[in-house]
């Protein structure tokens, strides 16, 4: 027991870490104990060892070849704060919410009349609305826009911007929106929603 | 930049290495390259010694520096400068350990085995009239060997704690382990060296 417990102190013997008592209690200990003594004189041979081999020359012009490869290396991107940050897709998804709503705008305010729509002179007496981002958004729901009605009773949760319109004729349109909401990488896809769903017209989704 | 030591102002070579390494941040060349010149032989030192290869420890202790320069921003002032150095330099040699055992570009644990082996039976019996300095380097080889064949986990805080002499707590910072941790895998390293080396010391008279 009092060997076990003398190994157990011989680290800490050797980096002189040993309390007064303990150190007086090893060293009797080595004294009535040759293969303790020995154990612990094996050791401290070896570190004299490792502590004793020669420190390595540093060749001339270190620094300054150094400093010269430090230039050139900041110079470069930073690899480690360039691999994707986190606020990416943060960004990309607001950046993609941003262009669903300018391009809801832009149909509503800027749409050209197609042949045989509504007569161009009725856009300036019209009350346009605004459009509303309520949601996700399923394919179809715009279609009831397309058509003219206003509404949007029986839409769900789902609706991504409703753009009511009384002045254009769309039904040829194919509205292309872009969801923000199911943003994820991989290829960019187009989706064409089904007849069913747009009767007059055709809605396209774009999820990246 | 400053090619020589003389043309270093005074007031940068008295500067602390955190004030230095403040102006770093601040682009000075001047004070970069005197922290080069601080730390050159303890960061070669490390890695030759956790290598045990000083032909690749040159460029590998000039990239532990490149890192401090490009990350030189990331520098938190207050805290102590060669801490953050030498764990820069102990991931660095780490990693570059992994590449060979990765590439299978490095000794076999048992090749080096045999080394160190052959090494102490080698030393063991001298020839007589053997000149004592190649005696001694032949020694300190073996031993740079054997050193080799410790664990990398256990021969990094071996080396920064008996060969650079830094403190448990101070280790554990750089590893990011508890100082229990450091003290048992130093433990269980010396150990291990013990062992390899007992036939050497033995023989030497040491």
């Amino acid at each position: 027991m009092s060997c076990e417990r003398a190994r157990h102190l011989f680290d800490a013997y050797w980096d002189d870490e040993l309390t007064q008592a303990e150190r007086e209690w090893l060293e009797a200990h080595f004294a009535s104990c040759t293969p303790c003594h020995g154990a612990y004189e094996a050791l401290a041979r070896t570190l004299e060892l490792v502590g004793g081999l020669p420190r390595f020359e540093v060749t001339s012009g270190f620094a300054e070849r150094t400093l010269a490869r430090a230039r050139r290396a900041g110079a470069e991107p930073d690899r480690v704060s360039a691999r994707a940050p986190r606020w990416i897709p943060v960004t990309a998804a607001a950046a993609a919410a941003l262009l669903a709503v300018l391009g809801a705008t832009v149909l509503q305010w800027g749409g050209m009349p197609r042949p045989g729509g509504r007569s161009p002179g009725s856009v300036v007496s019209e009350t346009i609305r605004q459009p509303v981002l309520v949601g996700p958004a399923p394919v179809a729901r715009s279609a009831d826009a397309a058509r003219g009605t206003s509404s949007t009773a029986g839409m769900g949760d789902g609706a991504v911007a409703v753009v009511p319109d009384s002045i254009f004729d769309h039904s040829e349109d194919v509205e292309f929106i872009l969801d923000p909401f199911t943003l994820r990488k991989g290829r960019a896809h187009t989706r064409i929603s089904s007849p069913q769903d747009a009767p007059r017209g055709q809605q396209a989704t774009i999820t990246f | 930049m400053t090619p020589d030591r003389e043309s270093v102002p005074l007031a940068v070579v008295r500067l602390s290495d955190e004030d230095l390494m403040g102006k770093v941040a601040e682009e000075d060349e001047r004070a970069f390259t005197e922290l080069v010149r601080r730390f050159q032989g303890r960061v070669i030192n490390l890695v030759s010694r956790i290598l045990n290869d000083r032909d690749v420890s040159e460029d590998l202790a000039q990239e532990v520096f490149v890192r401090v320069y490009v990350h030189r921003r990331n520098y938190r002032r207050g805290s102590k400068f060669s801490t953050w150095l030498f764990t820069i330099a102990a991931n660095l040699a780490k990693n570059e350990i992994r590449r060979r055992v990765r590439r299978r570009n490095w000794f076999s644990l048992d090749a080096l085995q045999e080394v160190v082996g052959d090494s102490a039976i080698q030393l063991a019996d001298p020839k007589e009239g053997q000149d004592v300095s190649l005696q001694r380097t032949q020694l300190q080889e073996a031993v740079g060997r054997a050193i080799a064949v410790v664990p990398e986990k256990y021969r990094i805080a071996l080396v920064l704690r008996d060969i650079e002499g830094f403190a448990y707590e101070e280790i554990g910072q750089m590893l990011g382990i508890p100082g229990g941790t450091v003290r048992s895998r130093i433990n269980r390293a010396r150990g291990i060296l013990k062992r390899k080396l007992q036939p050497l010391s033995r023989k030497e008279g040491l």
